[in-house]
């Protein structure tokens, strides 16, 4: 079953066209959003969170349709979460407060079971020590693990996360990978991030975005195969490369372009395809 | 649940239990017995006290965590409690910024002075009808943000919905600044209607606060309100008698007021309905 099913969705601000006839299925599973920054991701991510309207097109959640009234749309929020791009956090709260509050938000009105709750999404997360410290006090990391504590309450069927992975060390990554793989397997999880690791290492699925279209739509393996044959390892830099850099190990990564004289070929990776696919641009700004 | 697969052995948590653990292993212990059941469970035995079970203990551990973990809610809120007030409400109530004592504490502080400066001299009610209706209306203002503003985008997502948590916070505003200001505007010297007289414009401006705060947000909305209502009542001073602002034929403009804005409401409500963030 598809929880979530967009037909030529599109948004506007102003002038500003955001996302334009954007079709997509998602089933359980986990997808990765990719593009450049102003592709539309975190527009399309509102939507199917529920936060914005489409301007146009159908959008369908967890087999209800948006329009249907307020009936349908209390039904759907039930059962998602959503961890926008910035949260703001009251900074006298403490982590549990702040959890307990969107779980009253979220219609958990039984003292015990919401407290249960909270202390499970904080363990999920690894959070549990520190309930009771303030939200004022936290790293940038912790923060962002409390704001994806909240979004996990009730075991959501749709999770929908704009860039969850901002401000985690590379420990906290793996967690959260961990944490999302198992959630995954119920539930369907929408998510975008800057970092093409964390896509290859968590999604089976991949969106890229541009301009507020749908690039590509398909999987992992299948946009990595997209840069085969066009990788190269090479002394030299090539002027009509799509992209390239020097490595640490003092060669040129050469993506895209003719190959240079005495290149060896280099193992494709999902941020060679996605570089591949929209140029300088993405390299640039990468989210 | 532990995460490091370690158990606290049997003579350790018998010192911990009978004080025998330097301050740092003691603490070290309790962070690890606060997350592990099966350590937890061997407290009891540890402890030798005659009735004292696993279960015992960890029905008192239960009640020392809630304790614990749970935040405490504003004095106010507590209050409101204590008379009903459901613990989910008052939760939603607690976020909000005048609900809070410091601010409350402030609003019947400026709200005293208005009224000592009426019962003084001259008899110059015009401070209080200037702060009387502005309290509850800026205490509206404060309590909510932005729909876009980070915090508050959680609500405009969840079941309960933005639209019935601004309202919520708004009720819970009135309730809390206007029997007060009600009961200070006794006080005044002059005409007794005067005392109610200011909840006309107080019950119009919230409305028009909510209205227009769906298009500017409720900070500047309040802002306007504010400056709208301050400069009636100082132009008030300077020729026309003091309470002309809340006369009667005032008091109509401000129902109509009161009705465009809630047309204004319903209109949103409307337009926004496959949201339902309409506040």
């Amino acid at each position: 079953m598809n929880h979530v099913e967009l037909t030529g969705v599109g948004k506007s601000y102003g002038g500003f066209r955001a996302l334009a006839g954007v079709d997509l299925c998602l089933g359980p599973g986990v997808t990765g959003l990719l593009g450049p920054n102003g592709a539309g991701k975190t527009t399309l991510l509102r939507i199917v969170a529920t936060s914005i309207a489409a301007d146009s097109g159908e959008v369908r959640l967890l087999g209800r349709d948006l329009r249907g009234g307020h009936a349908e749309l209390t039904d759907i929020r039930r059962r998602l979460g959503y961890l926008p791009q910035e949260l703001g956090y009251p900074g006298d709260m403490s982590v549990f407060g702040f959890v307990e509050y969107v779980a009253v938000l979220k219609e958990w009105d039984d003292r015990r079971a919401r407290h249960h709750e909270v202390r499970r999404v904080l363990e999920l997360v690894g959070l549990a020590d520190l309930a009771t410290k303030r939200i004022s006090r936290l790293s940038g990391g912790q923060r962002r693990r409390v704001g994806l504590a909240q979004s996990l309450l009730g075991s959501p069927r749709l999770l929908v996360l704009d860039e969850p992975t901002t401000g985690l060390d590379p420990a906290q990554r793996a967690t959260l990978r961990r944490t999302l793989g198992v959630v995954a397997q119920d539930a369907t999880v929408l998510l975008s991030t800057h970092q093409t690791e964390d896509v290859a290492a968590l999604c089976e699925r991949v969106v890229v975005l541009d301009g507020g279209t749908v690039r590509f739509d398909g999987s992992v393996v299948d946009m990595v195969a997209t840069a085969a044959g066009r990788v190269w390892h090479s002394d030299h830099e090539v002027p009509d490369a799509r992209v390239s850099w020097r490595t640490g190990t003092g060669r040129h990564r050469i993506v895209g372009g003719s190959p240079p004289p005495g290149a060896e070929a280099a193992e494709p990776t999902l941020e060679d395809a996605y570089l591949l696919m929209l140029g300088p641009d993405a390299l640039a700004s990468p989210a | 649940m532990s995460t490091t697969g370690w158990h606290a052995p049997p003579a350790l948590l018998r010192r911990y239990t009978a004080g025998d653990l330097d301050a740092v292993a003691a603490a070290s212990l309790e962070r690890h017995v606060s997350r592990c059941a099966d350590c937890r469970g061997g407290i009891a035995p540890a402890l030798d006290i005659p009735g004292l079970d696993a279960r015992g203990l960890d029905a008192a551990w239960s009640v020392v965590r809630e304790r614990v973990e749970a935040p405490r809610l504003p004095l106010v809120i507590r209050l409101a409690q204590r008379v009903g007030l459901r613990e989910p409400t008052a939760i939603l109530l607690s976020a909000a910024a005048s609900l809070r004592a410091a601010w409350l504490s402030g609003a019947v502080v400026v709200l005293g002075f208005a009224t000592i400066a009426a019962t003084l001299g001259d008899q110059r009610i015009w401070p209080y009808l200037l702060v009387a209706p502005l309290i509850p209306v800026l205490g509206v203002a404060a309590a909510y943000g932005d729909a876009d503003e980070p915090f508050e985008a959680l609500a405009v997502t969840a079941p309960y919905g933005r639209t019935r948590l601004v309202l919520l916070r708004t009720l819970g505003v009135i309730v809390s600044t206007v029997p007060v200001a009600a009961l200070l505007g006794f006080l005044l010297p002059g005409p007794s209607w005067v005392a109610l007289a200011w909840l006309g414009p107080a019950l119009t401006m919230i409305p028009v606060l909510l209205a227009l705060a769906s298009f500017i947000g409720p900070r500047t909305a309040g802002a306007v309100v504010a400056l709208v209502w301050s400069g009636l009542v100082l132009a008030a001073t300077r020729g026309a008698e003091q309470t002309w602002p809340v006369a009667a034929t005032q008091q109509a403009v401000y129902a109509g007021l009161a009705a465009v804005a809630l047309a204004v409401i319903a209109v949103r409500a409307r337009l926004t309905h496959q949201i339902g963030a309409a506040l």
